[in-house]
Order: structure tokens, then C-alpha cells, then sequence
């Protein structure tokens, strides 16, 4: 088995390992272990459908994370934008100064409650590394190539779908895969600003000093990103081997 | 777009005063400005251009502010005592405008420090206008008015939280890029670590210090309890050890092996070699680590408010659920500050120590 495939199974294995941790059964018994009162928890149900709208309010913020951190990585790395370069890097800096749960904080009064905020800080936090890693990894590509194209009487546009992204994909890849952790991290603490996710348990169960449903959620918050690594990393796996072939 | 917010009382939503119902006219004059400011950078050549268009928009800036401030102290004056004016998205949006025109500026002059100088003006000219008590009006002042000791103490708090975890992730760093044959299991653990999202570990480690202080109830004598410090430190930690330790072993393979092998021909021991050829080699890039582990430790101790340990987490926490936006503000811009500051004072050193050792 290719080495990459092989951390994508370890990954995902640790993540069905912590999922079934979460569930009450199993979740009730380590919290007998660890010596707390026995409570209720939440039910297996009630956890999947969090997780499911996790998933998707975090997807819907990594779709568009994507779209606008590759479309204007793209655009920044077009001859006549160079200049751009500095400020971008300007951003990113002073963008990850801001943490998260602050964007989150910030945006609350803005947007009130629930997803948007969540939304927005979703965007606000993903799209940095995300520019960033394109850049880099469209940079990286050789020059050699892109003459090479150029020579072939490749139009600018066939050279960007052709040589270049094809190129850059692992280096896409990779980016992607860090801005989709973040997104899942980010989406839990959007459970502060009242959006229901993974963290809304745990956010409940420290207020109330219920050590179960924290747990649970803890527990299936961790399982959701390492099962969403694990998806990716074996997506890199596929895409490596797929321009292996050819 | 509305410069000010006015309200009945801090968690009412305000009424928007636009910049047509001043008056006074400083919003006038600072249109002025930035228009003269981008004039005079568009004509003059670079160097003189940048310098006269950054002063002109830091003054622009400067007289937004005390303008606001005049403004909202009139406004507030002529209503009932529980009345509150706050800084409106107008007032953001033409303060990020003047930002990037400002940095324009800076990047054109193309001289060391004068970004610094730039920020320590703006600065200055912020804490000039707060002591003369030119702001005393707006309400993220009448917020800081009555929460002085509370914001200092968090604050405190917050460095304290962050610089400890920082403390206990280097040694423990440190042990780990020493353990030679465990790397690859290392390397796996810690950047596990980071897919775990921060609110998730950090609840699962008052779980566990939880259990842990029930097993052996000594741990409490000391003063250890499941919510607060404890977990808090051990969860950001946790995640610095990423940054250190790929700093650490980067660093420490940053010296050419022909300078290592030129210092063992010269007699030096292992010990020497370390401390100087490899550490003043290597000493860029462990700033560098520090730097990203500082800037993120400060971001991550937000988060301990939530399992009671302190910082300016908990102002933000407050007033979100007070839904108080300018409480908000009030934890939120230090935080924003703190980070900036140890951004840039760190990349200050590592820039430095690539200028001292340069090899």
C-alpha cells in the first residue's frame, strides 16, 4: 500500500475510534471510569443530526473558502499583480492575529445569532491559508514548464488548466486540506455565537458542569476532523496517483 | 454608511447618525485630507509623495476620531444618562480605508522602522485623544470607564496564560526532538494534535483532569482544580509543540554539515558545537517558531475563559452574552493588539538574528 493511503486509513481509524467513543454507551462508561456522577447524555440521534449540520455548515464554508482563496491565489499569481504579492502577505499576517472566536464574537452583533456569524468567521479565518497555499504552490511550479507550453502555442488560459494547476495540485491539495480543519474547529466555536454544532454540547455541558454530553461532544467533534483528514488525505493520495500514471 | 451609533442605553440597537447630520465640519476636513493625501502620493515623486501622504492620512485618521468623539460627547449630553453612542460601520470602514492607503504610503518611502514609526504615531496620537479626554463620549470609553480594574486584570491574566503555556511547551519541545528514535511517532502525535479542534480538547481535558484530581486527591491540596488554569495551560500547550518542535529540528539542521565537520576538525566538543555553530545557525528559525507559537498561544488563551480560566476571553464571552457589542470590542482589541505586538516584535528579533549570523 502507498505510504499516503496508508496515514489516510491510520487517520481515518482514529477518527471511527473517537466516534465510537461518543457514543452515550460507550461515553457513559468513561465517565463512570473517570468517577463522575452518572447523567444523562445525549443520544446517538441527537449527536448525528449535530453532526450533520457541523458538517454542512462547515462544508458550505470551505466551498466558499475555496472558490475565493483559489480565484484570487489564481488572480495574485498572474504576471501584473506581482506587486499585489506583499500586501497579500500583509493580510495573512494580520488576519491570523485575529482568533477565531473573536471573528466569531465580532461578527455576532453584526449578523445576530446562529449560522452567520459562524459563517463569516468561516471565511474571514479559512481564506488566508487557503490564498496563501495557492500562491505558493502555482509559484513552485517551474518555470521550464511553463515555457515549454508557451512554446507549444498554449494559450494563457490552457497553460493555467494544463501545466500549471495540474502541477500545483498537491500544494492545492494540501491547502485545502488545512483550511477544512479549521473550518471544523471554527464551526465548533461557532456554537458560542448559538449555532448548533459539535460544540453546543460541550459549550451546554461546561455551563452546567454535566461532564458527559462535554465529553460526547468533545469526543465527536475530534472523530468529525480526524474523519474529514482522513477523506482528504486519501483524495491527495488518489489525485497523486492518478498523475502518476500518467 | 452610519459614523455612530446612538442608543437609549448600551444593549438597545442604535439609531444611525450619518456624516450629512455633523455639526461640526471635521468630516468634511477629513475627506479633505485624504483627497489632498492622494493627490499629492500620485504626483510628487515616490519617496517625498509616500512621506507627505502618510502624514496627511494619519491626520485625516486623527481628526475622524476627535471628531466622533466631539460628536458623540454633543449627542450623549442632550440625552438621559443611560444614553450610549458607539463607534458605526462607517467609522471601521473609512478607519481600514486610511489603513491601506497609509500602508501604501510606507511601502513606497521603502525605509526600515518607518512602518513601526507610523504605528507608534497613530498610537500616541490614540492615547493623546483618550487622556485629553477627547473620546470620553464614545461608548467603548464609558465600557473601559466602568470595567478599568477588570480589563487590567485580564489582561494580566490572559499574558500570564499564554507566556505559561509557552513556558511549558519548550522544555517539553525540547525532550521531544531529543527522543532520536521516536521522531516518526512524534511527528504523528503532535500534528494529530492540531486536527483536534481547540473546544473539543480543551472540554475533554477538564474531563480528564477531572478524573485525574479524583484519583488522587492530594492534587487538590495544591491548589489544582478540573476547570480553570490547569487544563487550560496543558490544552494550548499541546498545540505549541508543533511549531517548536518542527522549529527545533529545522534549526538544528540549518548549519552546513561542512561547518559541523569543519568545528570537529578544530577539537570543539559537542557541546560547543552546539552552542556555536548550531544554535547561532539555527537562531533564526527558532525565533521564528517562537513567534508563531507566541502569536497563536495568545489567539488559543481566548478560549480558556470558556473552562474558567480567565483572560480577555472572559470580557468577550460577557458581551456576547450580554449581546453588548462594545464590550465585545473591549476584550476583543487587546487580544487583536497583543498578537500584532508579539508578531512583530518577534519577527523584529528574527530579522535580527539573520542579520547577526548571517553565515
Amino acid at each position: 500500500m502507498r505510504p499516503g493511503l496508508r496515514t489516510a486509513l491510520a487517520t481515518g481509524l482514529v477518527g471511527a475510534a473517537l466516534a465510537a467513543m461518543s457514543h452515550p454507551a460507550v461515553a457513559a462508561w468513561i465517565v463512570a471510569a473517570l468517577g463522575e456522577a452518572p447523567r444523562r447524555g445525549l443520544s446517538a440521534e441527537r449527536l448525528l443530526a449535530l453532526a450533520t449540520h457541523h458538517l454542512a455548515l462547515a462544508g458550505t464554508g470551505l466551498a466558499l473558502v475555496a472558490v475565493l482563496g483559489l480565484g484570487l491565489g489564481i488572480l495574485a499569481t498572474r504576471a501584473g499583480a506581482a506587486s499585489l504579492r506583499g500586501g497579500i502577505d500583509g493580510i495573512a499576517a494580520a488576519a491570523q492575529a485575529v482568533p477565531p472566536v473573536v471573528m466569531v464574537a465580532l461578527a455576532l452583533p453584526i449578523l445576530g445569532f446562529g449560522g452567520p456569524p459562524t459563517l463569516l468567521a468561516l471565511v474571514a479565518y479559512g481564506i488566508m491559508p487557503v490564498l496563501r497555499g495557492t500562491v505558493g504552490a502555482l509559484e513552485s511550479v517551474s518555470p521550464e514548464a511553463r515555457e515549454a507550453a508557451q512554446a507549444m502555442g498554449f494559450t494563457r488560459l490552457q497553460i493555467l488548466l494544463r501545466v500549471e494547476l495540474p502541477l500545483a495540485m498537491p500544494g492545492l491539495v494540501d491547502a485545502l486540506r488545512t483550511a477544512l480543519v479549521l473550518a471544523i474547529a471554527t464551526t465548533a466555536v461557532g456554537a458560542l455565537a448559538g449555532a448548533s454544532t459539535l460544540g453546543t454540547p460541550i459549550v451546554a455541558g461546561l455551563q452546567n458542569q454535566n461532564v458527559l454530553p462535554m465529553l460526547q461532544g468533545a469526543l465527536a467533534t475530534a472523530a468529525l476532523a480526524f474523519l474529514c483528514d482522513a477523506a482528504m488525505l486519501m483524495l491527495a493520495s488518489l489525485a497523486l496517483a492518478d498523475r502518476a500514471r500518467r | 454608511m452610519a459614523l455612530l451609533d446612538v442608543a437609549a442605553n448600551r444593549l438597545l440597537p442604535g439609531d444611525p447618525i450619518m456624516a450629512c447630520e455633523f455639526h461640526d465640519r471635521s468630516i468634511g476636513l477629513v475627506s479633505l485630507l485624504s483627497l489632498a493625501g492622494l493627490v499629492i502620493g500620485a504626483m510628487l515623486p515616490r519617496r517625498v509623495g509616500g512621506l507627505l501622504a502618510l502624514c496627511l492620512f494619519l491626520s485625516a485618521w486623527a481628526v475622524l476620531l476627535l471628531g466622533l468623539g466631539a460628536e458623540a460627547a454633543r449627542i450623549v449630553a442632550t440625552m438621559p444618562p443611560a444614553a450610549r453612542a458607539s463607534l458605526g460601520s462607517g467609522f471601521w470602514l473609512a478607519s481600514s480605508c486610511l489603513l491601506v492607503l497609509a500602508g501604501g504610503g510606507i511601502a513606497r518611502v521603502r525605509r526600515r522602522g518607518l512602518g513601526v514609526l507610523a504605528i507608534l504615531a497613530a498610537a500616541g496620537l490614540l492615547v493623546a485623544a483618550w487622556r485629553g479626554g477627547g473620546l470620553d463620549g464614545l461608548s467603548l470609553a464609558v465600557e473601559y470607564a466602568g470595567r478599568r480594574e477588570a480589563l487590567h486584570e485580564a489582561i494580566a491574566e490572559h499574558l500570564l496564560l499564554a507566556g505559561g503555556a509557552v513556558a511549558l511547551a519548550i522544555p517539553a519541545a525540547v525532550i521531544l526532538s531529543l527522543w532520536r528514535s521516536g521522531q516518526g511517532v512524534v511527528g504523528l502525535l503532535v500534528s494529530g494534535v492540531q486536527v483536534i479542534p481547540a473546544v473539543a480538547l480543551l472540554g475533554a481535558l477538564v474531563a480528564l483532569v477531572g478524573g485525574v484530581l479524583r484519583a488522587v486527591p492530594a492534587l487538590r491540596d495544591l491548589g489544582l482544580s478540573a476547570l480553570g488554569p490547569l487544563p487550560a495551560l496543558l490544552g494550548i500547550a499541546a498545540y505549541l509543540l508543533l511549531p517548536l518542535w518542527r522549529g527545533i529540528g529545522t534549526a538544528l539542521r540549518a548549519a552546513d554539515p561542512a561547518a559541523v565537520d569543519a568545528a570537529e576538525a578544530m577539537g570543539l566538543t559537542k557541546a560547543q558545537i552546539l552552542a556555536r555553530v548550531k544554535l547561532p545557525l539555527g537562531a533564526p528559525i527558532l525565533v521564528g517558531a517562537l513567534r508563531v507559537a507566541a502569536v497563536q498561544s495568545l489567539g488559543l488563551a481566548t478560549l480558556g475563559a470558556l473552562i474558567g480560566a480567565g483572560g480577555l476571553g472572559r470580557i468577550v464571552f460577557d458581551g456576547m452574552a450580554q449581546f453588548a457589542p462594545d464590550l465585545i470590542l473591549l476584550g476583543a482589541i487587546p487580544i487583536i493588539f497583543l498578537s500584532l505586538a508579539a508578531e512583530g516584535s518577534l519577527s523584529a528579533v528574527e530579522a535580527y538574528c539573520r542579520a547577526r549570523w548571517r553565515a
